[in-house]
């Protein structure tokens, strides 16, 4: 018990006086969740700019324009006369979308508002021809495109209808379900959370063990009569407190800073807490173990870890990605412990929903745990 | 050779002994790093593990400390055997450990009082830091220390559990002279208090001056055990000469000629006997003056051109280069 308790705050004074631990366990989350949290973290995320070019310049195409400016918020619209200027603009990414409103814009509508009493006999006559709107988007930056485009073609459709005279039969309204007004930030800050438990127990175990059993640090405790399982029992604790105060700091500057909101239990967010960090401790100590020196722990655990941290759905929701990744994603550590925080943070999730992740994340602990015991070596 | 590990043995009756390694043997693949090493250690005696590197020594030494198991042999401590009450004999023991490095970021107080809360029982921290000198530096972290006051905390480490037996590993190597006097007076108290140390080194002039008796290593094997006065004095005489020929150092080293020298040497007056190292011929005699004035003449006459002569008193050198042919720096 005695040596529990020293151990515990030696790993806690070593965790506290090494600035690099300090540094990229406490700053660098706050650090990046400000930095991703101030840029995409208001409203929609994205802010998209488009140009527009009225090459008809007459009353109907002035309306065009007018109703495209009005979008504001979404996508910011500026007139423009000069067409390769707008082109060369839309290639450097300075704008994501050019909207040219060609000459012959009005007479077409105008052709098309007088023939559409005699809709009825067009199946017999040649189909006059429509307007055209043309649209110019950068296809390197497919996300923020798709998204300009749709927003546009729900404007000309407003307009086409309105001049069609088309009133509505059936419209969709649309209301989320969770009606919580969910931000980036409120969907990344428990990625960060998770992504800190990985990095400190997996890299931080790697890399600590492997450097104690190459200088004989393991080998000195070796020699005296302290347990395995009381040293193991030690840098569990001090890592869980570590982890604690992390999770903590963390939510606390989200909240204060960004207002995320944690809107489940504080005790199931903390079961996930601990969870996860013994899970990627294992982890960690099966990598200490498989290292044959300490130079080679760190690229090891950064080979497992890396992939996790794109693919975990820290940064990007696993939906987002293919879905024969998706497959490979779900039976990953990380993917639960995301999961798991999010829905507890965000939605207010209890066990009774998330037992599967917890129940996978305990999955992959007991095994994690039985191989690191039965890889473990003092020297 | 065989004499002197016999005599050792006769006169350790009497009182039981505190360690006795018998027939410890370890492999590493093929080649055998310990080899069949036997002696026994008396209580309250500063046990000296002299040889070059890789002469075994630290494994021997980690066998009976337990730390690691021997493909053959048997290594007991206070009663103990390393290998069936592997508890009880960490109980009794302290280490240090060649070459361990210690948290940089933990204070010196800090580091003694978790190795304290180690052990079942252990003794109180600030007589030890005392003792060790480090008094001025408990608050210092280990970082902050100097090469001596590192190794000085490192045998305070292996004094918290107040162990019967202390195994030092190399303790004053890569120490300046000043930092390794230091130790060996720490080392020399001890001893003064009852602990049996176990001391290995390479260093010939250490082993003099601490141990009572020395087991020579070389390759795995002892080769000699004894006292370091009688060590010295199994070479029969008191002084070495040391010379040079250089006319010879041309020849190829199977030359006849080289052969005829070390004959000629031979037949000095009062020379016991005549090692090579390398090209240093050093002729061992208990008669300094009658040797000398013999060899000059014999020079004279038989036309050898001699240089770098000195002399000086036999040491533990002599004895290993004697019964190896290698200086124990050579390893």
């Amino acid at each position: 018990m005695k040596a529990y308790l020293q151990l515990t705050l030696a790993q806690l004074r070593l965790f506290a006086r090494n600035r690099q631990v300090m540094f990229w366990s406490l700053l660098f989350p706050v650090f990046f969740m400000a930095m991703l949290g101030l840029f995409m973290g208001n409203g929609s995320g994205i802010s998209l700019t488009g140009a527009i070019l009225d090459e008809d310049n007459s009353p109907a195409s002035r309306d065009l324009v007018k109703s495209l400016e009005m979008l504001g918020t979404v996508i910011e619209f500026k007139e423009q006369h000069d067409r390769d200027e707008a082109m060369e603009e839309l290639k450097r990414g300075d704008r994501h979308i050019v909207v040219v409103i060609p000459k012959g814009y009005e007479d077409l509508i105008k052709g098309l508002e007088s023939a559409a009493p005699m809709a009825g006999y067009m199946e017999f006559d040649p189909l006059p021809p429509i307007a055209t709107v043309e649209a110019y988007y950068d296809e390197t930056n497919m996300t923020a495109s798709q998204l300009a485009l749709s927003v546009l073609s729900q404007v000309v459709d407003g307009v086409s209808k309105q001049l069609a005279h088309y009133s509505p039969l059936v419209t969709v309204q649309a209301s989320a379900v969770q009606s919580l007004h969910l931000k980036y930030i409120d969907f990344l800050v428990p990625g960060i959370l998770a992504m800190m438990i990985m990095s400190t127990n997996l890299n931080g175990v790697a890399g600590q063990i492997a450097s104690w059993r190459e200088r004989g640090i393991l080998r000195r405790m070796q020699s005296t009569t302290l347990n395995a399982s009381t040293f193991i029992a030690a840098q569990i604790t001090a890592r869980l407190v570590m982890n604690g105060m992390q999770a903590f700091i963390v939510v606390l500057v989200g909240s204060l800073c960004f207002g995320t909101q944690v809107n489940g239990s504080w005790l199931l967010l903390s079961l996930f807490v601990v969870l996860g960090t013994l899970t990627f401790m294992s982890l960690g100590f099966i990598i200490a173990s498989l290292a044959r020196t300490p130079e080679s722990a760190g690229p090891i655990a950064g080979f497992v870890s890396f992939p996790m941290l794109f693919l975990g759905g820290v940064f990007f929701p696993i939906k987002e990605m293919p879905v024969f990744l998706q497959h490979i994603v779900k039976l990953l550590p990380i993917s639960h412990l995301t999961t798991a925080m999010r829905q507890v943070m965000n939605v207010g999730a209890d066990l009774s929903t998330l037992w599967p992740e917890a129940a996978l994340l305990g999955g992959w602990m007991i095994v994690a745990f039985a191989i690191s015991s039965y890889t473990f070596k003092w020297e | 050779m065989i004499e002197t590990v016999k005599a050792a043995e006769s006169d350790s009756g009497g009182e039981e002994p505190v360690i006795r390694a018998e027939g410890l043997v370890k492999r590493y693949g093929p080649s055998t790093v310990v080899d069949n090493v036997r002696f026994e250690v008396r209580r309250g005696e500063i046990f000296g593990l002299l040889g070059p590197n890789g002469a075994g020594k630290t494994t021997t030494m980690e066998m009976i400390e337990g730390l690691r198991r021997p493909d053959a042999g048997v290594a007991i401590v206070a009663g103990y055997d390393t290998q069936k009450d592997l508890k009880k004999v960490r109980e009794t023991i302290g280490v240090q450990l060649q070459s361990t490095s210690l948290f940089d970021l933990l204070k010196v107080k800090e580091i003694l009082r978790m190795y304290a809360s180690f052990y079942p029982m252990s003794v109180p921290i600030r007589p030890l830091l005392a003792d060790m000198i480090l008094e001025e530096k408990k608050n210092e972290r280990v970082k902050h220390l100097s090469g001596g006051q590192r190794q000085r905390l490192a045998i305070a480490l292996a004094l918290v559990n107040d162990p019967q037996v202390v195994f030092l590993d190399e303790p004053t190597t890569g120490l300046d002279p000043q930092a390794r006097r230091t130790l060996w007076d720490i080392i020399l108290k001890l001893k003064a208090r009852g602990k049996t140390i176990v001391l290995s080194t390479h260093y010939m002039e250490e082993a003099h001056v601490l141990c009572d008796r020395i087991c020579l290593m070389d390759r795995g094997r002892v080769i000699a055990l004894d006292t370091p006065d009688r060590l010295v004095r199994s070479l029969q005489s008191n002084n070495a000469v040391e010379l040079r020929l250089p006319e010879l150092e041309k020849l190829p080293p199977d030359d006849p000629n080289r052969r005829r020298a070390i004959e000629t040497l031979k037949r000095v007056k009062e020379v016991k006997q005549v090692d090579v190292q390398k090209d240093v011929y050093v002729l061992y005699t208990d008669h300094l003056q009658a040797t000398l004035t013999d060899w000059i003449a014999t020079a004279e006459r038989e036309g050898y051109a001699f240089s770098d002569l000195r002399t000086r008193t036999a040491t533990l050198e002599d004895v290993f280069i004697h019964l190896t042919g290698r200086s124990l720096r050579e390893g």
